[in-house]
């Protein structure tokens, strides 16, 4: 089990939830191949950047950030943050914010979910997000012909206008849902739910599994000295834990900005 | 009682107000919010029973064991086939969105086959002495790559060229090694098979020798930032330390760390050390290492049936004379290594030459060749995969179709064949059946994951598995103990020499294809900047103000084989003297190994 935040007690959320699905990510494995971020979009029917996207405007669920440590030269190392909702399971503040309760944080699994059907666009939890990890759809998702033939059947595409993010890939939680329905089991056995992006991680830096399964990964990782959370002094209590032996890289993740006042390497 | 302007206009307000107070106007925001959901825009996704199917990805030597989830026998998603022992279960970003690229915008739909034929049997029929017909196979050491070979030996002055071989066709064996010496490979990021790479990562060092901090000298356990252009000082000093003094005054290294790493080398072997481009120097250096045997092996030959070994041999473009080919055939239906246009264009005879490009888009060979014919693309082609450059083990693995491909697709096989006059047959089959004759080796099935003797198997299932998913490995050892002659004389990959006209030195920042890929593919260099857009170069900022072109977004590229037109962004990371590049067709058009360049303004 997670030891608890010693400044707040565990919610009722927390209390009652099922399961609390997390995520380990290893920097220190983390190519900054990409594979993580296309496979996302493939099982999540994201389109392709619309003719005007840029950095700023582009859907990516899960997006990898090459930061550096600031020096100049030889000096100068970097490293992959691969960046997703961070899954807060505390004062979760899009939820605070959603004037339409289109985010949910569900009970189940303790995923914080986005329905875009009740979505009004108004962008506040995008302000209100501190970790960026909410997209909003300024165009209408298009894809090349034909390639609509490729799209997940599980997952609906979003309409213009309103926000997504990362839910885990709550599509295959539902499939392993009932698959362990029909062979009789109320629970997913550990292992048979896994989103996209750590089923696609080529050097398994990402893993996943239930917090509250001690025995599970990021369970382990959690308690890793060398374990991290993004802006862990907001008190959101994220369920990504961040792992790198590397003394910089936990000290980025604290700080707003990295030294040199970029976002990432190139601006 | 008499009604106002005033009353009226009161009504309204509160009957505009009191409504507020109802369901209505909420209801119709809800409706209108299910109508847009539903609009005519926005795709749906087809239904259908889900099935699993398998494959190999043919869009690298790799050749990665897939699994495509299928919806109504449509793939909709690739991933990995877990506890594959060749490709343990990851393909990359590029093979995970494979299933769409039969829907690229770009695709090639219409060719003039006919014409084609046409115009070579012409211009065959007028080929002088001294000329050839020739074909260019980018992919080479498939069962089509044979068919090319028996057809240029059935043919007068056939010639079979195809890009130089990595390690000139010696495999590495990554599990062998302790310590990895890399200079400016890209070890990490699409040098050999990314599952089987990560996999051994944990048992070797590996030193990243490089100007710039690519994504694998990120992640080595060591990176040495050496001077542009340095690599071969380096790799001399290494194998002999008298020559250290001057590496250190060429790598920006000091004696003390060349020296160390020499004695690293030494004392934690195995050891490999890996170039970018075959440099003679890292090839030397090995076999002082005595990688032979170790790190570096033969792998044993994959048999052909003993029809195809009267096959014309392979050459590289650089053995023909210039100006002597008249028809040239251009293979690029599976990606490959890319040879810059500017290297084949000299080869071809001065007077009408016939060029016939078989690919799925415009966007390689196509844009030079008279005739362009489309091509079956993966996930659509049949194909058999040779050995990965990180295979010690010999390997057959065919990437069978996972949707078929549209009508008056052109087969360059058949094509060639007929223009040399044979019957190309099934020349995967026969291949397949050579294989199982031979008794060799081991099949590994997909869908199940069991490794059966290929002893145990009948030729109709062997045939049968490979196409269902399916590899056939043989790991024997080959025994040969002395240092290969093909690794002492390399191929004609040569650095370029220093230039004051062109003054920069190109590094490819990304994986080396002319291929297109998938558009989703945008995600990784316009929805975010992880990786550049093919055609962009970075470089730092003081260089671009020496190029003058501080503050542009877009500039001209331009290196002793021509000039294309390419983005640029301001990068501090890069060195001044240097261009990071992501090769896009019109990049690998003019620049080969080691290649110099300026920038200058659009």
């Amino acid at each position: 089990m997670i030891a608890p935040n010693s400044k707040s007690q565990p919610s009722r959320e927390r209390q009652r939830a099922v399961s609390r699905y997390g995520m380990s990510i290893d920097l220190d494995r983390c190519t900054g191949c990409g594979a993580c971020m296309v496979a996302c979009a493939v099982e999540n029917n994201v389109p392709p950047a619309h003719e005007g996207a840029t950095a700023r405007k582009g859907i990516t669920w899960i997006r990898v950030f090459k930061v550096d440590n600031g020096e100049e030269g030889a000096a100068r190392r970097s490293v992959f943050v691969p960046v997703l909702c961070q899954q807060c399971g505390e004062d979760t503040p899009c939820v605070h914010v959603c004037p339409q309760q289109a985010v949910e944080v569900d009970p189940a699994t303790g995923i914080v979910g986005q329905m875009p059907e009740r979505c009004l666009g108004c962008r506040y939890c995008m302000a209100a997000c501190p970790y960026h990890a909410r997209f909003f759809n300024w165009w209408d998702p298009q894809w090349p012909a034909g390639m609509e033939k490729t799209l997940n059947p599980d997952v609906a595409p979003r309409m213009r206008g309103v926000v997504e993010k990362c839910n885990f890939c709550h599509g295959r939680w539902h499939a392993a849902k009932e698959r362990a329905a029909a062979a009789g089991k109320s629970e997913i056995e550990a292992g048979a739910y896994v989103p996209a992006c750590v089923e696609s991680c080529p050097t398994g830096a990402i893993r996943f599994g239930d917090l509250k399964d001690a025995a599970s990964e990021p369970a382990v990782a959690a308690k890793d000295a060398h374990s991290f959370r993004l802006l862990e002094k907001l008190g959101t209590e994220p369920k990504i834990y961040y792992h790198s032996k590397r003394d910089w890289v936990r000290q980025v993740a604290a700080a707003p900005k990295p030294p040199n006042g970029k976002e990432n390497a190139r601006g | 009682m008499q009604r106002t302007r005033r009353d009226i206009l009161l009504f309204m307000g509160g009957g505009a107000a009191g409504a507020m107070l109802t369901p209505a106007p909420w209801r119709l925001v809800t409706d209108a919010a299910i109508w847009s959901e539903n609009w005519p825009g926005i795709p749906r996704p087809a239904r259908g029973e889900i099935t699993a199917r398998y494959t190999n990805c043919a869009l690298c030597p790799a050749g990665c064991a897939v699994r495509a989830r299928c919806v109504a026998g449509q793939p909709v998603s690739l991933a990995g086939v877990a506890g594959n022992p060749l490709s343990q279960g990851a393909p990359c970003a590029f093979g995970l969105t494979g299933h769409q690229l039969p829907y690229h915008p770009q695709r090639l739909k219409q060719g003039t086959p006919e014409e084609a034929a046409a115009a070579v049997r012409g211009a065959m029929a007028k080929c002088g002495p001294g000329e050839s017909v020739a074909v260019l196979d980018l992919a080479p050491g498939r069962a089509s790559s044979w068919t090319y070979r028996r057809a240029m030996a059935a043919v007068a002055n056939g010639v079979y060229l195809a890009p130089p071989r990595p390690l000139g066709g010696a495999a590495v064996n990554l599990a062998k090694a302790r310590t990895v010496l890399s200079l400016g490979a890209p070890v990490l990021d699409g040098w050999g098979t990314p599952g089987n790479v990560h996999a051994a990562r944990a048992n070797f060092r590996l030193i990243q020798a490089e100007p710039w901090e690519s994504r694998t000298a990120a992640l080595a356990d060591e990176w040495l930032p050496i001077r542009p252009g340095s690599e071969a000082a380096l790799a001399l000093a290494l194998k002999d330390p008298k020559t250290a003094p001057s590496a250190a005054q060429a790598t920006g290294l000091t004696e003390k760390q060349i020296l160390d790493l020499a004695n690293e080398l030494t004392a934690s072997g195995p050891a490999l050390v890996l170039s970018a481009d075959d440099l003679p120097e890292a090839l030397a250096l090995n076999q002082a290492l005595g990688a032979w045997g170790q790190t570096l092996v033969a792998r044993p030959e994959v048999p052909v049936p003993d029809a195809w070994k009267k096959a014309a041999p392979e050459r590289v473009v650089a053995s023909v004379p210039d100006s002597s080919i008249r028809v040239l055939f251009i293979d690029e239906s599976v990606p490959g290594s890319h040879i810059p246009w500017s290297a084949v264009e000299k080869k071809l005879v001065r007077d009408n030459p016939v060029v016939v490009a078989f690919a799925w888009s415009l966007e390689g060979y196509g844009r030079h060749a008279q005739f362009t014919l489309p091509t079956a693309v993966y996930p659509e082609l049949t194909s058999d995969i040779p050995p990965a450059i990180d295979s010690p083990a010999a390997t057959f693995r065919i990437s069978a179709p996972l949707v078929a491909p549209p009508a008056r697709m052109t087969d360059p096989s058949a094509f060639i064949a007929k223009a040399a006059g044979m019957d190309a047959g099934n020349a995967l089959q026969e291949r397949a059946d050579a294989i199982h004759k031979s008794g060799r080796g081991t099949l590994f099935t997909y869908a199940d994951g069991k490794s059966t003797p290929l002893k145990d198997i009948k030729p109709d299932a062997f045939w049968k598995s490979l196409n269902e998913g399916a590899c056939w490995v043989d790991d024997a050892a080959v025994g040969r103990a002395s240092w290969p002659a093909f690794l002492s004389s390399p191929h004609d990959t040569q650095a370029e020499p220093q230039s004051t006209a062109f003054p920069l030195l190109v590094a490819f920042a990304e994986p080396r294809t002319a291929s297109l890929t998938s558009p989703l593919m945008s995600k990784l260099y316009q929805d975010s900047d992880l990786r550049m857009a093919p055609n962009t170069a970075a470089l730092h900022p003081d260089t671009a103000r020496a190029s003058g072109i501080a503050g542009a977004a877009r500039a001209v590229l331009e290196t002793q084989y021509g000039r294309c037109a390419i983005g640029v962004i301001p990068d501090e990371s890069v060195p001044p003297g240097m261009l990071e590049v992501a090769a896009g067709p019109e990049v690998l058009d003019i620049c080969g190994a080691f290649t110099r360049a300026k920038v200058v303004a659009a």
